[in-house]
């Protein structure tokens, strides 16, 4: 039985293992044009360096400032649109086919549309404030305020991914607990609080977690949206790393970012994990 | 099988036997040896020299054939592919046009191949002196300037009769225009965190009296009283209002649509403008001058040199061939007919007192003049990691997260560890 399991596990450990374990290798060394782009063992000196770099921690609270944030609106709205399109109602199929567009979209050319959106002070929305009599919103060129506009971007495209997950859920509630729940006179937010939202659960954490580690790892809308600016105020742990491997083709030290990232992130989920066992176990014995 | 064979028709023998002397014919011209060259441009650059490697292909048919493959339009996207296809060995390229910063770190990482047998030392005197920097390492060649490129200041003829030549004279002019209404912004410039933020503020902290970093003697000057003035006044354009405050998230797309639609007096951005600003939807159509940069008075105006230029790869397997093709578009008559169908600026330095184009286009002497106060930004291979350092406390500068002096002390320091991390000077 245990033999079935072999080319799954290989290909788990060829495309996901390998990486990580050549990054931690090459953490430990430094190669970049100063060695010759030739790995050279530094002993844990960028550790060291990643641990006083202020930028990777200030890129470290960023990138998870805007994974909460933007993780945390989708689901919110994602359960909405779920439920919105889990009612039976005429044009529901076409609407369901439509919500999906932003997820299709490459996020190159939906970024570059919100940096057009966004743009000050040509951009439709800057325009409508100025129509309105409203100062410029300058939404790309505040250190303050930027990072927002990425996760409005961010929130746009997903929302449908976590939508999709959460409407495979609602499916698979059967319809009978709904009328029995009716039948002894629970109204529709009881109904919602009762079964909708503890037979979710699971389609709750597996979004949460696909989107959390996805959010986490965001470079493609933050590089083609800001670059990082203002000020670095937008600047992702996943920019950093590409930064440091391309541009400055200083390749260990990229590894060490990568690796840190990949320490924090494995925090976080456990975090996460944690938490959600503490949260379900009092609902179990409630079912019991 | 020997009925197969007798049902052979004659007509069906002599098609094959015609059949088998085509494709006999095809495999002996193939035989012949064609070089193949590739080399990898940024898509305009790689649409604009269509015709021109078309015309190569038929002067050299049977014996080179170049490719041109059409790359990303991006500066920084090309460098990120030529370095990957670079990093994983066997790349599918023989050359590469380059911008000017990246040569000292790809030299470093010992992926050009040295230029000096095929362009010597009288080819390097035909060039304009301003492109003549920035190409050698060491003095060997690994670069050949195709298209100059330097930072300008554009103004409006209409609205005044002479450009600003200091710092001083730039504001005092744009608050006049903008109290009587002419125009609603005085200045338009390139204040995005990223590499034409670092071009404008060179010019500039140069323009102050200053400078940014001298490899040869290893010093920043970036928190000397110049650099920080220069950085301050740019501050001040924007918390006077000379300039609007999302010109800190400009690049040079932004700079020109707000000054192509008539809404700045003065502007910040590369040749190419010129041509966009003389297009039929434009509102400043030919009401529009280039000058240097704006300087205090004994100081040197500076222009930002940008130039882009061919380098041969190490991997390439037809280095005959490609010096070849590389001779051929930067030639004194591609580089004109680059300049006359898309405006790029030559390198030849016959070509700026070619009376046909200076006919054509009226700015040339402009740019020759411009060219002559270009200047390259800090050659080293770490340059990548010093801009983006910069970038970032310039642009937290601007924003007005910190003051100027903060800004550049930290620049300063950070540029230095840098240099000491990598086992560079200070």
């Amino acid at each position: 039985m245990i033999l079935l399991l072999g080319p799954a596990g290989l290909l788990l450990l060829v495309v996901f293992a390998a990486p990580l374990l050549h990054y931690a290798w090459l953490s430990y060394h430094a190669d970049s044009v100063v060695t010759g782009l030739e790995p050279v063992l530094n002993h844990g000196a960028n550790w060291i360096r990643l641990l006083q770099d202020q930028r990777f921690w200030q890129d470290a609270t960023q990138t998870l400032r805007f994974a909460l944030v933007s993780v945390g609106v989708e689901l919110l709205l994602a359960l909405a649109i779920a439920l919105l399109l889990d009612q039976r109602w005429r044009g529901r199929g076409a609407v369901r086919a439509i919500a999906l567009i932003p997820w299709a979209l490459p996020t190159t050319v939906m970024a570059l549309g919100w940096r057009w959106i966004f743009n000050t002070p040509y951009g439709p929305l800057d325009q409508l404030a100025h129509a309105l009599g409203w100062p410029s919103l300058n939404l790309l060129a505040s250190p303050a305020i930027t990072w927002i506009a990425t996760v409005v971007g961010d929130v746009w495209k997903t929302t449908p991914f976590a939508a999709l997950i959460l409407l495979a859920g609602l499916q698979t509630i059967p319809g009978d607990l709904y009328e029995a729940l009716r039948l002894e006179g629970g109204s529709s937010w009881v109904c919602f609080r009762r079964i909708t939202l503890p037979l979710l659960r699971p389609y709750l954490a597996l979004a949460l977690l696909f989107r959390l580690a996805q959010a986490f790892g965001v470079f493609d809308l933050i590089q083609v949206m800001t670059g990082g600016g203002p000020a670095s105020s937008t600047e992702s742990l996943a920019l950093y790393a590409y930064l440091n491997a391309m541009r400055f083709l200083d390749f260990g030290y990229s590894a060490t970012v990568v690796s840190g990232s990949f320490l924090l992130l494995l925090g976080l989920c456990l975090g996460g994990w944690l938490l959600s066992l503490g949260l379900s176990r009092p609902q179990r014995q409630q079912e019991v | 099988m020997t009925s197969a064979l007798r049902r052979l028709q004659p007509w069906m023998v002599a098609a094959l036997t015609m059949a088998l002397l085509v494709a006999g014919s095809m495999v002996w011209v193939q035989a012949r040896p064609t070089e193949s060259v590739n080399i990898l441009m940024p898509a305009p650059f790689a649409d604009a020299t269509q015709p021109l490697v078309k015309r190569f292909n038929q002067e050299h048919r049977g014996r080179i054939r170049l490719t041109v493959t059409r790359g990303p339009l991006e500066t920084e996207a090309i460098s990120d592919l030529a370095i990957s296809s670079l990093l994983l060995g066997d790349t599918p390229f023989d050359a590469l046009l380059m911008d000017i910063t990246w040569v000292p770190k790809y030299v470093a990482a010992d992926w050009l191949q040295p230029l000096d047998p095929w362009f010597g030392p009288e080819a390097m005197a035909a060039l304009a002196e301003g492109v003549r920097a920035g190409n050698s390492i060491n003095d060997v060649l690994y670069r050949w300037p195709l298209v100059a490129s330097m930072g300008l200041l554009y103004w409006r003829t209409d609205l005044i009769d002479q450009p600003p030549r200091t710092p001083q004279e730039l504001v005092t002019i744009s608050r006049q225009l903008q109290a009587d209404g002419r125009v609603p912004w005085g200045y338009v410039w390139e204040g995005r965190q990223y590499e034409g933020l670092s071009c404008v503020v060179l010019e500039l902290v140069h323009g102050f009296g200053g400078f940014w970093f001298q490899p040869d003697q290893a010093a920043v000057g970036l928190n000397q009283p110049q650099a920080i003035a220069a950085v301050a006044w740019l501050r001040q354009l924007i918390s006077e209002g000379i300039s609007p405050e999302a010109v800190t998230n400009y690049a040079e797309p932004e700079a020109l649509q707000s000054f192509k639609a008539g809404d700045a007096a003065f502007m910040r951005n590369w040749p190419y403008a010129w041509a966009e600003l003389q297009q039929p939807g434009s509102a400043v159509r030919g009401r529009v001058g280039i000058t240097t940069m704006v300087a205090n008075s004994g100081d040197p105006s500076t222009a930002t040199l940008g130039s882009w230029g061919l380098s041969m790869l190490r991997g390439s397997a037809h280095p005959e061939a490609t010096a070849t093709a590389m001779r051929f578009l930067s030639s004194t008559e591609s580089q004109k007919a680059l300049f006359l169908s898309h405006g790029y600026t030559p390198t030849a330095a016959s070509l700026y007192r070619d009376p046909e184009l200076i006919a054509l286009n009226p700015i040339l002497p402009q740019l020759e003049e411009a060219l002559e106060h270009a200047l390259p930004r800090p050659e080293t291979p770490l340059y990548a990691q010093i801009s983006d350092v910069l970038q970032r406390d310039l642009s937290a500068s601007l924003t007005g997260q910190q003051s100027a002096a903060q800004g550049m002390e930290r620049a300063s320091a950070n540029t230095e560890a840098i240099l000491r991390s990598a086992g560079g000077t200070p």
